[in-house]
C-alpha cells in the first residue's frame, strides 16, 4: 500500500510553490548512501513506492532502505468531461513536495557498488535527475 | 595518520557576499580563524587542497600564514545544498598539548557471520566524539564485525580505542548491531477506489453557560 498520511487536518491542500533549495534533509543522515534529487517537484506516493520496491529487488533484501520523504501533500483533480466550476475536485493522489538537493532514498549495510546499482534503478523511476551521494565527513 | 597537514592560507580583505562569491568562483575557500582570547582573522585559501586534508580524514591542521603557522581544528564546514561545494570554514585555534573534542568517523571493516547468515548490519554510530590531544587526533576508529553473530551488538564501551582518546558519546550506546530482516510488505490495492486518510475532528465551539 503506497504512503499516506493516517489523520489529516484538511482533506485537500493548496498547490502551493516550490521556492529554493533544501536546507534540510539534504545530507545522509542514516544510512552510507544516497539518492539525491537535483530538480524540484512532486513525487506521488507510488513512485515512492515504486522506488522501494527496485531498491529491495535490486539488494536482494540486503541492507537496509530508508525513505526520507513522506507524501503529506493531497493532490486533487476534476473529473473528464466536467464543466468548470462547482468547487475544487476529489483528491486523486498524496505527494511529497521535493526542493533540489533533497535525499530521497537511503542505504546502508551493502557495499558501495551494490548500492550504486540499486539507486541507479531507483533514479530511473523518478521523474526528475537525480544523482548518488556519500555521507559528508563528520566534522565537529 | 597523514604527515602533511599543512595549509597555506592569507589573511581575506574581502569581506561580504559578492567579494566572496568571486572568491569561490576563482577557486578559493573563505573562511574564519577564532579561539583562545584572540581576534577573529578571516581567511582566504585553496579549495583543492583544504579537499584533500578534509576528505582525508585530517581534523587537525597547520595553517601557515607567511612565516607564521598555527595549529587550528576544523570546526565547521558548511558545504552547499547539493553537498559538493564547500562555502565556508571555522578553525578554532589549539595547542598541540591541549584537550580537544571532535568528530572522528568509524569505519566498520570484515564480513560478519550474522550477515552471510542473511542479518542486516546496521550501522548506528557513524561518528564519534572523542576527546584527546589536539596532536594525536586518530583519522578514523577502526571496528571488526568478524565475530558479530545475528541479535548481537558492538557498543561504544567495547571498542577499542587509541591510548589517550576518551569516548564522550554514551558508553551504552550501539554502534552496529545485527538485526533480522523484516517481511517484505505485500502491497494490497484499496477496495473502492482510494483510501482517505482520518480526519481530525473539529473541535466544537465551547457554549457560555453564563446565568445572568
Amino acid at each position: 500500500m503506497a504512503l499516506m498520511p493516517k489523520r489529516v487536518k484538511f482533506r485537500k491542500s493548496q498547490r502551493g510553490k516550490i521556492k529554493g533549495n533544501a536546507s534540510r534533509g539534504n545530507t545522509v543522515a542514516y544510512g552510507e548512501y544516497g539518492l539525491q534529487s537535483l530538480d524540484g517537484g512532486w513525487l506521488s506516493a507510488e513512485v515512492i513506492e515504486a522506488g522501494r520496491i527496485t531498491a529491495s529487488h535490486a539488494t536482494r533484501g540486503e541492507g537496509k532502505l530508508f525513505i526520507r520523504i513522506f507524501p503529506h501533500k493531497s493532490v486533487t483533480s476534476i473529473p473528464l468531461e466536467t464543466r468548470m466550476g462547482k468547487g475544487k475536485g476529489e483528491p486523486e493522489f498524496w505527494a511529497a513536495v521535493v526542493k533540489p538537493g533533497m535525499l530521497l532514498y537511503e542505504l546502508g549495510g551493502v557495499s558501495e557498488a551494490a548500492a550504486k546499482d540499486a539507486l541507479a534503478k531507483v533514479a530511473y523511476k523518478m521523474p526528475f535527475r537525480c544523482r548518488f551521494v556519500t555521507r559528508l565527513p563528520a566534522v565537529g | 595518520m597523514l604527515v602533511n597537514t599543512i595549509l597555506k592560507v592569507d589573511a581575506r580583505t574581502e569581506l561580504g557576499k559578492k567579494r566572496v562569491s568571486r572568491l569561490r568562483k576563482g577557486g578559493k575557500v573563505p573562511g574564519v580563524l577564532y579561539g583562545h582570547g584572540q581576534d577573529p582573522l578571516s581567511l582566504v585559501f585553496d579549495k583543492k587542497e583544504f579537499s584533500t586534508l578534509l576528505m582525508g580524514g585530517t581534523r587537525v591542521v597547520d595553517l601557515a600564514r607567511g612565516n607564521e603557522v598555527e595549529k587550528a581544528v576544523i570546526r565547521d564546514v558548511q558545504f552547499d545544498h547539493l553537498g559538493m561545494e564547500i562555502l565556508h570554514v571555522d578553525f578554532a585555534r589549539v595547542s598541540a598539548d591541549e584537550r580537544i573534542t571532535v568528530d572522528v568517523p568509524v569505519d566498520v571493516r570484515g564480513i560478519s557471520p550474522g550477515v552471510t547468515s542473511g542479518g542486516i548490519l546496521e550501522h548506528l554510530l557513524h561518528s564519534l566524539h572523542v576527546e584527546c590531544l589536539a596532536s594525536a587526533v586518530p583519522e578514523r576508529i577502526r571496528l571488526r564485525v568478524d565475530e558479530l553473530q545475528k541479535g548481537q551488538s558492538i557498543k561504544v564501551k567495547d571498542l577499542k580505542l587509541p591510548e589517550g582518546v576518551r569516548v564522550v558519546n554514551d558508553s551504552e550506546a550501539v554502534v552496529v548491531h545485527i538485526i533480522e530482516p523484516k517481511a517484505a510488505v505485500v502491497a494490497v490495492p484499496a477496495e473502492g477506489g482510494t483510501a482517505e486518510p482520518e480526519m481530525v475532528a473539529k473541535k466544537k465551539p465551547v457554549e457560555d453557560k453564563k446565568e445572568d
